[in-house]
């Protein structure tokens, strides 16, 4: 074993490898539980690699075999409904944990001065998530699916300019037909994960560089707080909360084994109820809830403007707050993180109400 | 000069202007008239005369571009009375018995039709002969229904116009008015037709839930050849529509046996005008069956009726229940689509076992009755196998939760250890 050890680090330079680790430390204090939500969304990330790549040897992305497809796998394959519903479930769960990754990171500054970067590149990764569950949601090609991504699509279409050519772009043409689900499973298995490869490799060295952030609250503090070591203690932490995730997918896809329904018809009228998946829910209640017309202008553009007017004043957040995390325009800052996490918590459960306005 | 010659030239001007209206009223009253006929009747006093020609505007003949000289003769060109002079071929109102012949003189006239239709309706003068109708008409009975009298005249719309007696819907009420009790005193042809066809499920689908698919009087009966079907007919009339049925019917014992106890083929279970939507409690010997009515007990039909009937009722239980199972597994989640499309299959063959009870022969409707318990049975075993799926899920789901959580446990115990070593 010690030969092999020899052998691997003479070839791989495992020594600078065990140097970073044992370099690497974490900060301990009261708010330290947040810091784990990053880990936990690299480890639902790779749960959905391993099950995706699984999927793929059965997986048929035409219009005529896709739906056919995903059931054989599921009613024939051993464990294929597993591996089917613990993709399904995984993809939710990692975009819930980044989306408490990157509110806990905003709540608690990590992206003062000089992480700007490493918030920017999360951004990425969060936008880069959405579009995986966007793109995937159309694979099994059923009618839920289909028309949600049909209003999905739509909505693209209504943003000004560029509007109309992101619609047929994401579409392949007027319509969704079978292009599209080409386009999508083209987008789902190798643009996106190609590019998160290199956004997520970025993010991570940021990590790395510039270690976990401090709070404001506890930055100022004498004595400075203790440090954890990354490995092992860190790390056996985090594989904990693995665990938890894991035994909670085992959970969900033996109760709640995620459906097929039944196969898009793209001439049958859409079924009652169409929504979009939970993690969009509060933009398209958002413009549910908004006039048809806003001082003369359409509601729904206008809401898509606000929309995107509001996405990047959020990820510029790190050049518009004070770089000391305190003073009024901090708390300004703190405030309105606080407002958009309602926000978004209360416009995505009136969704699963069918609240109207 | 000039002045003098400007104004001789403007009265010549004014002069030409108040000359062209009298010029072009002359050249009106020079003009053939088109239809004088409607021209004159329009404003006609009489309602009786006027009537027709305000009717005509409507009227399909007149949207095609034919006049009232196809059926009444005479000089449409003419504006004065003389136009109806019998020497310009003037007929009057053409007697009862000469309609039809009058109608067919361009409605069995294929040439003349397909200039309005490429696919027209040709009526046949010898079909109409054979009908109840026209032998009474040509034996000088008054009161029978000829074509105005289910056409309309002076006004005939299309046969597509729901507002026409003769649209699908319409006939059974068209029909009723001559075939009811008031009209028909004194005859011997029944008029409780159209209160039992309102009661039927022909009826109630044409008439109330406007289902034109549904049949009407002349669907069974005939259009133009009207007669009642006689018995050796009626399998032939209801197969048109029920053809399975009427196959299986027809190559039968039991017609030819019926036919000699003088029954009336499928009305002898099902009715005729008053048919009902027919349930599975038909099928029996007891209470509402009506297989009792011929059969005996303890004769050969009765005997296989004993056996029919309770395989049937238990294909249906065995449906019953793999529906339900397959319910069950579907809510707890468990893909069941092969199993609901086994079902369906054996749903087919229950309507299979239906059709096939229509030509009496224990054996075929045995052999459906077999294929259908195969498909039932297959698809209760795959609710089985989903159940039991499922609950194997449950089991290796808690195991491997418990596994997991183990294994979190020790992690958490390696960290104390960890954190317990490094802190002393």
């Amino acid at each position: 074993m010690n030969r092999l050890h020899e052998w691997l680090r003479d070839r791989l330079g495992l020594e600078a490898l065990q140097h970073v680790a044992d370099k690497k430390d974490v900060p301990v204090h009261r708010h330290s539980f947040w810091y784990y939500w990053g880990g936990m969304t690299l480890f639902l990330f790779g749960i959905q690699v391993a099950t995706g790549i699984l999927l793929l040897l059965y997986y048929r992305a035409s219009a005529d075999e896709a739906y056919e497809s995903v059931r054989f796998l599921m009613t024939q394959v051993s464990f294929g409904w597993l591996i089917r519903s613990i993709h399904s479930w995984s993809a939710n769960l990692m975009i819930g944990a980044a989306m408490v990754h990157m509110f806990s990171a905003f709540l608690l500054k990590a992206y003062r001065a000089p992480r700007e970067a490493t918030w920017l590149s999360g951004m990425v990764l969060l936008g880069l998530s959405l579009a995986f569950g966007f793109s995937g949601y159309l694979l099994p090609w059923n009618e839920l699916a289909f028309f949600a991504t049909k209003v999905g699509t739509d909505i693209t279409g209504a943003v000004p300019v560029i509007g109309p050519f992101m619609l047929r772009f994401l579409r392949g043409g007027e319509h969704i037909t079978g292009g599209t689900l080409t386009r999508f499973f083209g987008f789902h298995v190798a643009i996106l994960p190609a590019v998160t490869t290199v956004i997520l490799g970025v993010h991570l060295y940021l990590v790395m560089r510039h270690g976990m952030s401090v709070p404001p609250s506890v930055e100022g503090r004498t004595p400075p707080p203790p440090r954890m070591k990354f490995v092992p203690n860190f790390l056996l932490r985090d594989m904990v909360g693995w665990l938890a995730a894991l035994a909670l997918l085992a959970l969900l896809a033996a109760l709640f084994p995620w459906e097929l329904g039944l196969k898009a018809d793209p001439y049958a009228p859409a079924p009652a109820g169409i929504k979009p998946e939970w993690y969009f829910g509060w933009m398209f209640q958002t413009l549910r809830v908004l006039p048809a017309h806003i001082l003369g202008v359409e509601g729904e553009l206008v809401g898509i403007l606000g929309i995107g007017l509001g996405g990047v004043v959020w990820l510029l957040v790190p050049f518009l707050d004070d770089p000391r995390g305190q003073g009024p325009r901090a708390r300004f800052w703190r405030w309105l993180g606080v407002v958009a996490i309602i926000y978004v918590v209360v416009f995505t459960l009136l969704v699963y109400r069918g609240a109207k306005p | 000069m000039r002045p003098l010659r400007t104004l001789i030239a403007s009265l010549a001007a004014l002069a030409l202007l108040a000359a062209l209206p009298a010029a072009a009223a002359a050249a009106r009253a020079g003009a053939k008239p088109q239809n004088s006929c409607l021209d004159c009747h329009r404003e006609l006093d009489d309602a009786r005369l006027a009537a027709p020609a305000k009717a005509f505007r409507e009227d399909v003949h007149g949207a095609h571009g034919l006049g009232c000289i196809g059926c009444h003769g005479g000089d449409p060109t003419d504006t004065d009375i003389t136009s109806m002079d019998p020497d310009k071929g003037f007929k009057g109102t053409p007697a009862r018995k000469d309609i039809a012949e009058m109608c067919a003189t361009c409605h069995a006239n294929v040439e003349f039709m397909k200039r309005y239709n490429p696919q027209p309706y040709i009526f046949s003068m010898a079909e109409f002969r054979t009908s109840v109708h026209c032998k009474r008409i040509e034996e000088g009975d008054p009161k029978v229904a000829t074509c105005t009298n289910c056409h309309g005249v002076h006004g005939m719309l299309s046969r597509k116009d729901p507002r026409s007696p003769v649209h699908r819907r319409n006939v059974p009420a068209t029909c009723a008015r001559c075939h009811n009790p008031e009209y028909m005193k004194g005859r011997t042809a029944p008029t409780d037709q159209y209160a039992l066809y309102r009661t039927s499920v022909h009826g109630k689908a044409l008439l109330e839930k406007g289902d034109l698919s549904a049949p009407a009087c002349n669907n069974c009966h005939g259009n133009h050849g009207a007669v009642p079907p006689n018995t050796r007919d009626i399998s032939l009339v209801c197969g048109t529509c029920h053809g399975r049925e009427g196959e299986l019917f027809a190559k039968s014992t039991v017609k030819a046996g019926l036919e000699l106890e003088g029954k009336r083929g499928c009305a002898t279970c099902h009715g005729n005008h008053g048919v009902q939507l027919p349930t599975d409690a038909l099928i029996g010997t007891t209470g509402a069956g009506v297989c009792g009515r011929c059969h005996e007990r303890g004769s050969a039909g009765a005997r296989a009726t004993d056996v029919i009937v309770p395989a049937f009722h238990a294909l249906k239980a065995r449906i019953g229940n793999a529906d339900s199972l397959l319910d069950v597994a579907d809510r707890l989640g468990m893909e069941v689509e092969a199993g609901r499309e086994l079902l369906k299959q054996a749903d087919d063959q229950l309507v299979n076992v239906r059709a096939t009870l229509h030509g009496f022969d224990t054996k075929q409707i045995t052999a459906v009755l077999t294929e259908g318990d195969g498909l039932a049975d297959q698809a209760i075993s795959q609710a089985r196998a989903a159940l039991k799926d499922w609950r194997t899920r449950r089991i290796g789901m808690a195991v491997s939760v418990v596994a997991i959580l183990l294994m979190a446990g020790l992690l958490v115990l390696r960290i104390r250890r960890l954190e317990r070593g490094a802190g002393a």
